[in-house]
């Protein structure tokens, strides 16, 4: 981890060179949520390739630019794409943008992802604000000796989701009549979708969600003192005892259809911050 | 010879070689001291103390409070080998290189390996403070470990052992300690996890759920190995604190290295009624 601290410099110069606000938020757009960025008012777009050690993304729907703009009034950076550990890159270098948006000076990290529901009083479409995370991706994008510069060896993980936040979010929901809820995501590395007893394993284990991203940025937030709130909206349900195959043409459509109300409340959390 | 392009069993006779050099000292017990119970190595009248960074291939140590230096001697009359300072996932090691120390102190004739660590308890009946001897564990490591099939590495003549990982007699003997010395004292399963964050409340509900009764970022690795190559094993954990998911508060290093000091004595006390039995 020693060589982070001169990329995240390097990047930081780079991102600074084309916009010179200081970001009070970082969001991550996941799978299916890209769109959120029409919501900002965009000062610059650059390209990850063009920034330098960031990954470039390859995951189907997403794009692959850092946003830099307003939304809901206040500075911030969006990653538009994301990467994830399936496509092979390894956490530290998954996880970089996350270090680069609090190195540019934001304090929170908005992060939102497709997952798929398993607790059975979840339906598709609906939106679970995460409470709490349980990471059997089989890794740690913290792994290696510890800079101290950049946080300590080893982060306490008692409340990885801000509460205030959480509950601001779904007071939020309620006033806009948005369905919500309250869990825990469990983070697996994928890519294959899950087993019918891995749903079960899964479950059994306190998950109420399953997805393939968001724990190692959070887990980096917490490393560098982020404020994280986190949304999740399930693409598609995961009973086992009735699992059909999944489509991800189908997913992707649940999340664009979702997409609004994720919307409302990122920005609602945003709009709160500025108050 | 260039270190890189030694077979793994080269480097671990390399090693050895260079310990034997120095003492003709056979140790029977190979100890591993584990966070804040460095001190144990004190009641160890030593013959020899070698820094690891002497040593050829051996790995460094970064972890708090560890010192990182191999130490032979003498503790209750029994030739003894300890490891002050070990290696943890978490720092980056590859499995292979942590657990190097343990192939080379078998391969100076250690038989048992006592091996100790802090974890936090997630068994409610447990306190801070408390001892439990590890009679299982549950590896979520997610870590490849290529040499448990080398046949290079187990001695020759011995069969896979095929018996359990925690020794049962070293189990009752630590238990009896306990009892006499009237500490609380348990035996249960302990769950690996990488590290280097504490667990969340979430993950410290699946670590109860799936039969867990404390949760580390170490010892498997090295117990894995040491069962593979035919030595007895007991593996002692100083529960730092509990976690209660409902009520979780903040953990510190800083605080699990105090109350694992606090548990040094009681493991000083178990190892040392052990050896007087051999």
């Amino acid at each position: 981890m020693l060589d982070l601290h001169d990329k995240i410099e390097d990047a930081v110069a780079e991102i600074k060179k084309q916009w010179d606000k200081t970001p009070h938020a970082g969001v991550i757009l996941g799978t299916g949520l890209g769109s959120l960025v029409q919501e900002i008012e965009v000062d610059v777009a650059i390209d990850y390739g063009d920034i330098p050690h960031f990954p470039k993304s390859t995951a189907v729907s997403h794009a692959g630019r850092l946003v830099c703009g307003t939304l809901a009034g206040l500075p911030i950076v969006a990653m538009e794409g994301r990467m994830h550990m399936y496509e092979g890159y390894p956490l530290d270098m998954i996880t970089l943008p996350v270090r680069v948006m609090k190195a540019l000076g934001a304090e929170l990290l908005v992060v939102s992802n497709a997952c798929g529901g398993m607790n059975p009083n979840y339906r598709c479409g609906d939106i679970m604000v995460i409470e709490d995370h349980i990471n059997l991706m089989g890794d740690n994008p913290l792994i290696g000796i510890n800079d101290d510069r950049l946080g300590p060896r080893f982060p306490d993980m008692c409340e990885p989701y801000q509460q205030t936040l959480v509950d601001r979010a779904l007071k939020i929901a309620r006033k806009e009549d948005i369905v919500a809820h309250k869990g825990v995501f469990v983070a697996v590395a994928g890519p294959n979708l899950e087993t019918r007893a891995e749903y079960r394993f899964l479950r059994t284990i306190g998950a109420d969600v399953v997805g393939m991203s968001t724990v190692p940025e959070v887990i980096v937030a917490v490393h560098c003192g982020l404020r994280v709130v986190g949304f999740s909206i399930i693409t598609d349900m995961c009973l086992p005892d009735a699992l059909k195959p999944a489509n991800v043409e189908e997913i992707i459509a649940v999340a664009n259809e979702a997409e609004p109300r994720l919307t409302t409340l990122v920005k609602g959390v945003l709009a709160a911050e500025n108050s | 010879m260039p270190s890189d392009t030694l077979s793994y069993s080269q480097k671990v006779s390399e090693a050895a070689a260079f310990v034997r050099e120095q003492t003709p000292t056979i140790p029977r017990v190979a100890i591993i001291l584990g966070t804040g119970l460095g001190n144990l190595a004190t009641h160890i009248s030593p013959e020899l103390t070698l820094p690891y960074a002497e040593i050829p291939h051996f790995p460094q140590s970064t972890a708090l409070s560890h010192h990182g230096q191999l130490v032979i001697g003498t503790l209750e009359d029994v030739p003894v080998i300890a490891m002050q300072g070990r290696f943890h996932l978490y720092e980056g090691y590859p499995v292979m290189e942590a657990v190097l120390p343990v192939y080379v102190m078998q391969q100076l004739g250690a038989e048992i390996l006592v091996v100790s660590n802090a974890s936090g308890g997630v068994n409610p009946k447990y306190n801070g403070g408390d001892i439990m001897i590890m009679n299982s564990h549950i590896n979520l490591m997610f870590r490849k470990h290529q040499a448990l099939a080398n046949d290079e590495l187990i001695p020759p003549g011995s069969e896979q052992p095929g018996t359990l990982l925690y020794d049962r007699e070293l189990i009752e003997l630590a238990l009896r300690t306990g009892r006499k010395e009237d500490w609380a004292i348990h035996e249960g399963c302990y769950v690996s996890l990488t590290g280097p964050n504490y667990e969340t409340r979430s993950e410290y509900r699946m670590v109860r759920a799936i039969g867990g009764d404390v949760v580390g970022m170490s010892t498997v690795p090295e117990v894995l190995t040491a069962h593979s190559l035919n030595m007895r094993v007991l593996a002692l954990s100083a529960v730092t604190n509990v976690a209660k998911p409902d009520a979780l508060t903040e953990t510190s290093a800083e605080e699990v290295v105090d109350i694992a000091r606090l548990a040094e004595p009681k493991l000083t006390a178990i190892v040392t009624d052990l050896l007087k039995t051999l």
